[in-house]
């Protein structure tokens, strides 16, 4: 959430900063909230054994990903439960296509039990962070970014019929050494005092 | 139902998957090489060098399997 200071103009003087409050109705929001619009289909085309639609459609809702984070900055409406609402529709829109590819015999189930479970165990570690924390505050993780983005590629790689078991089986121990790396800081290390402009 | 020919296809998700890979993989590079000055000491620091990492790696397994894709590993 963003945090301004009101500044007197007679004087000069800084007041006590004012926050700002952005509303969670928002143009980037509502771009978070389309991708669930691309489920349906994605469902529809796995069903009917079409893989090139299925890939087209995973890849607009990985595109519709990256354009939320342009819509935030655009409309100049970034907030705190933004990147949680966004950090939860990744882990609902790949998860639920992970499950429907692994269903239907298009990836191979053990690895994409694992990712979930994994997955899972990423999305309590963040609550447990936010309660840590008292607020809805979503964990920054560089790596965590990265691999999410891998995990859109993944229902990809399923959909497309591309070198699956190489790519499921390269992604579980490159999450699982990111989860430990990221528990650490999200259960036990001091959590950042939020920052004021 | 397609949208290309098989071939057209075969050649879009190695186009896609490969070129996204490489730019990623030399984003990351090129990332961790610029931070190699910074306080490592700053968690934040760490943590951004560790996804310039995981970056790469993710790169470089985007490259291989595109390259066993295409047949030649």
């Amino acid at each position: 959430m963003a945090v301004t200071s009101a500044v007197d103009r007679a004087t000069g003087e800084t007041s006590e900063p004012a926050k700002r409050v952005v509303s969670p109705w928002n143009p980037a929001n509502a771009v978070t909230a389309s991708r669930f619009l691309t489920l349906p289909p994605l469902f529809w085309a796995i069903d009917h054994g079409y893989r090139q639609w299925a890939t087209l459609l995973i890849i607009i809702c990985g595109l519709l990903d990256k354009l939320d984070g342009l819509a935030a900055r655009i409309f100049d409406c970034r907030s705190a439960f933004g990147e949680l609402f966004d950090a939860l529709t990744d882990a609902a829109c790949y998860g639920f296509a992970l499950i429907v590819c692994a269903a239907y015999g298009w990836a191979p189930v053990l690895p994409v039990v694992l990712v979930i479970m994994l997955g899972l165990a990423n999305v309590l570690m963040r609550f447990a962070y936010a309660r840590r924390a008292n607020r809805a505050v979503n964990y920054k993780s560089y790596a965590m970014e990265r691999i999410v983005a891998y995990t859109g590629y993944l229902v990809g790689f399923a959909t497309a019929n591309m070198e699956v078991e190489y790519f499921y089986w390269a992604f579980v121990p490159l999450m699982a050494v990111i989860l430990i790396h990221d528990a650490k800081r999200m259960l036990v290390d001091p959590i950042p005092v939020p920052r004021t402009a | 139902m397609n949208i290309l020919s098989d071939h057209a296809f075969h050649w879009f998700l190695m186009i896609v998957t490969g070129g996204v890979a490489a730019v990623w993989f030399v984003y990351d590079l090129s990332s961790l090489y610029r931070s190699r000055t910074a306080d490592r000491g700053d968690p934040d620091v760490r943590d951004r060098r560790f996804g310039y990492v995981v970056g790469m790696l993710i790169g470089l397994i985007g490259v291989i399997g595109v390259l066993r894709f295409h047949g030649v590993l």
